[in-house]
C-alpha cells in the first residue's frame, strides 16, 4: 500500500500543473448568461485540446489524452489546484455522449461528432428523464416511429441542462411500445434544430434557466442518428450513466478540498459571538468535521481509482463515493451560511438569483446535487441492491 | 498509489480472520467476558506462535518486518470479533521495547501489556510515577503497563501498582482506576507522541472492524427476517439505513487505511490523517452500531443478540486514544492561531 505516486506519474503531475498555470483562463466563468458561459467553456476547451490536454479519459485513437486512471486523477488535482472551472456546457458531450459514441457508436457517428466535442465546437444536451419518467427512467414514453429511413418522434423530455444553447441531444425514444419497458427503448442523437421543436427553459430556484422542457410533435431524425440497435438503447444509455457515475465528478470532488480551505479563512475573518467565528465551538467543530471529511473522501477515491487501476472495470464504491459527495458537499454549502450569517443572504437580483460566485450562489445550486444524475435515494437504492445484494 | 490490500496483506487478514473465527468465535467471547479480566489465554498463545504482536516489529528485532497497515488489518479483524485483552498495549509495547528483556515474552504471547495514555503528564515527569489515572482497560489481564507520557515511554510492573477494576459499559472489558505511589518506572528510548500516533491508528483501526461487522449483521438479518411476507432488507426504510452504514464503513476504512501509510512513511501530513481517521473511524463505529440494533428490532434490544456487543465496544473506543471531540478540536487548533 503506497499514498505516494511514481516518478513518472510525479512528472506528468509536473507537466500538467506548468501547462495549466501557463495557459488557464485569467477571468472568471461568467453566471447567469448561458451564452456567455458557453462561449467561455467552448474557449477553453479549445485551448485544452491545441494542448493536447482534451478528452483525459478518451483514446488516443478519438483524438483523446489516453491518459491512465492515475493520470486522470492527477489532471484533475491539479485542475481543481489550478482553481479552473469545469467545462459545465461541455459536461455531456465529454462525459456521455463522446464515451457513448466511442462504446457504441458506427465509424460515421464517431467522425461527424468526436472531433467537434474534443475542439469545444458543439454542446451536447441529455433528453432522458420526462414527466413522468424521473427516477423510473425506463417508464419513458416519448414515441419514436419508424416512416422509411426516418424516425418520428412526438412527446416530451425535461430538466434537459443546456438545452437552449446546445445543438445536439442525446435522446431516450421508445421504439417499442409493446416490449417490457426496458426492451423498447433506443437512443438517438437529435439536433436541436429540427422542425417540430419547441425548447423551453426552465427556472430554476437558483434564479437561472441552465435547465430546459423539450417538445417534440412529429420531429423527423435520420435512422442513422441511431446509437447502437434499434430498441437496445437501454443498454447504451446504461453505459453512459455509468460514465456518470464514475471518474466523471473527479474534479468537483477534488474541488471540494479547497472550498473548505476557503471556508476555513472566511471563519477565521468574520467576526463571530466570541471574536471571529472560528473561535465558536461548534462552528470550528463543524468546520474541522467538513475538513475530515474531504480528506477521508479523497482518500476513498484514491482507493477507488487504484482499485480500477488494478482491475481495470471500475467499482460498486463509485456510487458510495457520489452519495457521500453530493450529501457533503450540500452540509459545506450549509456552513457557510451559517458563518457567513445575515451578509450571506443579500444582493440578489431581481429575477432571484445570487450575487456572482458567492456562498449563497453554491448553496442554491448544490440542492441539485442529490437529485440529478440520480437522486439520492436512487443512489441508495443502488448501494443496497447492487453493492449490499440486499432483496428488491 | 495504491489504498488496496496486495495479495500477501489479503493472505495476512484472511489467516487472522479465520483463527479468530474459528477459535474466538462470539459463543467464546461471551463465555469468557464473564470472568474476572477477560482474555482467551489459547488464542494469546496461538497470536503468539503466529507472529501477530509483532507484525510491525521489524525482524531484526524478531518481529514480521511488516509496517502499520498490517497492524491496522490486525485490529479491523479484532474489532468485527469484538475480541477482549489487551490487544493495543500489547502490541504497542512490542513497538516500543525491542532489545528489553521483556521483548521475547510479549511477542510470543507469553506477556500482556496494558496501556496508559498520559499526555499531560498527570504521572510526573521524572522516573519515579505517582498519581492515579482512571478508565484503563484491561490491567488484570496484563503483566506490565507501558505508559505514555508527554514525551516520555516508560515501563511499569503491574504488581507495583494499586489496581481497582470494575466491569463496564463493554462487558468484555474492565476499566481500572490505577494508582502509582512513587513507583519505578524505566524509561525506554522513542518517543511517546509518535507511539501515541499509532495507538490511535490501531484505536480506529479497531472501529473500522466494529463499522464493517455492524454493516453485515444488519445486512445478513436484512435478507432472513421477513415481515410483511418480505424481507425487511427489501424496504427502504431498512435498505436505505445499510447503504449510508456501508458509506460511513468505506469512509472510515479509506481514512485509517491512508492515516496508516501515512504514519508508516513519515509523510509531513501524518499528525492530521491521523485526527481524521480516528474521527470518522469511531463515528462510524457508534452510528453503525446504533444503527444494527434498529434494524434488529425487538431481537436488537436483547442481550443475545450480538448487536449491543459492538455498540458498546464503540463506546469504549470513542474514548481510546482521543475523543472526537478532541481530535476535532485538534484540528481546529492551528486555525485558531494567529
Amino acid at each position: 500500500m503506497e499514498i505516494r505516486f511514481t516518478p513518472a506519474e510525479e512528472a506528468f503531475r509536473a507537466e500538467a500543473r506548468a501547462w495549466l498555470e501557463a495557459n488557464k483562463p485569467h477571468t472568471p466563468r461568467p453566471e447567469i448568461d448561458l451564452k456567455a458561459q458557453r462561449a467561455y467553456d467552448m474557449a477553453w476547451q479549445r485551448t485544452m485540446f491545441d494542448g493536447g490536454w482534451a478528452g483525459i479519459s478518451w483514446p488516443k485513437a478519438y483524438g483523446g489524452r489516453g491518459a491512465s486512471l492515475m493520470e486522470q486523477l492527477i489532471w484533475f488535482e491539479e485542475y481543481a489546484r489550478a482553481d479552473v472551472h469545469d467545462v459545465n456546457t461541455g459536461f455531456v458531450g465529454l462525459n456521455h455522449a463522446g464515451p457513448t459514441l466511442i462504446a457504441c457508436g458506427s465509424e460515421q457517428q464517431k467522425a461527424t461528432y468526436l472531433p467537434r466535442i474534443l475542439r469545444g465546437d458543439m454542446v451536447w444536451c441529455q433528453g432522458f428523464s420526462e414527466p413522468n419518467a424521473g427516477s423510473d427512467l425506463a417508464s419513458l414514453q416519448t414515441r419514436a416511429v419508424i416512416d422509411g429511413d426516418h424516425l418520428v418522434v412526438t412527446g416530451q423530455k425535461i430538466w434537459t441542462s443546456f438545452g437552449n444553447i446546445a445543438e445536439v441531444q442525446e435522446l431516450l425514444v421508445r421504439t417499442d411500445p409493446n416490449a417490457p419497458k426496458h426492451k423498447g427503448i433506443s437512443w438517438v442523437i437529435c439536433p436541436m434544430t429540427l422542425p417540430g421543436m419547441e425548447i423551453r427553459p426552465i427556472k430554476t430556484l437558483a434564479g437561472n434557466s441552465d435547465f430546459c422542457e423539450v417538445f417534440y410533435d412529429g420531429v423527423r431524425i435520420p435512422l442513422s442518428n441511431v446509437v447502437g440497435e434499434i430498441n437496445d438503447g437501454w443498454r447504451v444509455a446504461m453505459a453512459t450513466l455509468s460514465f456518470e457515475r464514475g471518474t466523471a465528478f473527479l474534479s468537483e470532488q477534488v474541488r471540494i478540498t479547497r472550498r473548505v480551505e476557503e471556508l476555513v479563512e472566511l471563519a477565521r475573518k468574520t467576526p463571530g459571538p466570541k471574536g471571529r467565528m472560528i473561535d465558536d465551538d461548534e462552528i470550528a467543530r463543524r468546520l474541522a468535521q467538513a475538513r475530515a471529511e474531504v480528506a477521508a473522501m479523497r482518500a476513498m477515491s484514491y482507493r477507488s481509482i487504484s482499485l480500477a487501476a488494478r482491475t481495470g472495470v471500475p467499482g460498486a464504491e463509485a456510487s458510495l463515493i457520489r452519495l457521500f459527495f453530493s450529501e457533503l458537499t450540500q452540509r459545506i454549502d450549509a456552513l457557510a451560511l451559517d458563518i457567513q450569517g445575515p451578509d450571506a443572504l443579500g444582493g440578489f437580483d431581481r429575477d432571484g438569483a445570487p450575487p456572482p460566485h458567492t456562498w449563497a450562489g453554491h448553496y442554491l445550486t448544490g440542492l441539485s446535487q442529490t437529485i440529478g444524475g440520480g437522486t439520492k435515494e436512487i443512489q441508495r437504492n443502488i448501494i443496497g441492491d447492487r453493492y449490499l445484494g440486499l432483496p428488491r | 498509489m495504491d489504498l488496496n490490500l496486495d495479495a500477501e496483506q489479503v493472505a495476512v487478514r484472511d489467516a487472522i480472520r479465520g483463527v479468530l473465527a474459528e477459535r474466538l468465535p462470539s459463543a467464546r467471547v461471551r463465555a469468557i467476558m464473564t470472568e474476572e479480566a477477560p482474555f482467551d489465554a489459547a488464542v494469546w498463545t496461538a497470536a503468539g506462535e503466529l507472529g501477530w504482536f509483532g507484525l510491525a516489529v521489524p525482524e531484526a528485532q524478531g518481529g514480521a518486518g511488516y509496517g502499520l497497515p498490517e497492524a491496522m488489518l490486525l485490529f479491523t479483524e479484532l474489532g468485527r470479533a469484538v475480541a477482549p485483552g489487551p490487544w493495543l498495549g500489547t502490541v504497542l509495547a512490542a513497538l516500543a521495547l525491542g532489545g528489553r528483556p521483556e521483548h521475547a515474552g510479549i511477542l510470543g504471547g507469553r506477556t500482556r501489556v496494558a496501556v496508559i495514555d498520559d499526555p499531560q503528564g498527570a504521572l510526573g515527569a521524572g522516573a519515579r510515577l505517582s498519581g492515579a489515572v482512571a478508565g484503563i482497560a484491561d490491567v488484570g489481564a496484563a503483566s506490565l503497563l507501558l505508559v505514555l507520557g508527554t514525551k516520555a515511554v516508560r515501563v511499569a510492573e503491574v504488581r507495583g501498582v494499586t489496581v481497582a477494576a470494575s466491569p463496564c459499559i463493554d462487558p468484555t472489558r474492565r476499566l481500572a482506576t490505577v494508582t502509582f505511589a512513587g513507583v519505578d518506572a524505566s524509561a525506554v528510548p522513542g518517543d511517546a507522541e509518535g507511539l501515541r500516533r499509532v495507538a490511535t491508528v490501531l484505536a480506529a483501526a479497531e472501529a473500522v472492524g466494529v463499522a464493517e461487522r455492524a454493516l453485515e449483521m444488519s445486512v445478513e438479518y436484512g435478507k432472513v427476517r421477513h415481515q410483511f411476507g418480505k424481507p425487511i432488507g427489501s424496504f427502504q426504510a431498512i435498505k436505505h439505513r445499510c447503504a449510508d452504514m456501508a458509506v460511513r464503513a468505506e469512509v472510515a476504512r479509506s481514512a485509517v487505511t491512508y492515516a496508516a501509510i501515512a504514519v508508516r512513511d513519515g509523510e509531513p501530513d501524518a499528525g492530521f490523517q491521523v485526527h481524521v481517521a480516528k474521527t470518522l473511524a469511531t463515528g462510524a463505529a457508534l452510528q453503525n452500531a446504533t444503527d444494527n440494533v434498529q434494524n434488529h428490532g425487538g431481537m436488537g434490544y436483547t442481550w443475545e443478540s450480538d448487536a449491543h456487543l459492538y455498540l458498546k465496544r464503540a463506546r469504549i473506543l470513542e474514548h481510546t486514544f482521543g475523543s472526537r471531540t478532541a481530535h476535532l478540536d485538534a484540528l481546529v487548533a492551528p486555525w485558531r492561531a494567529a
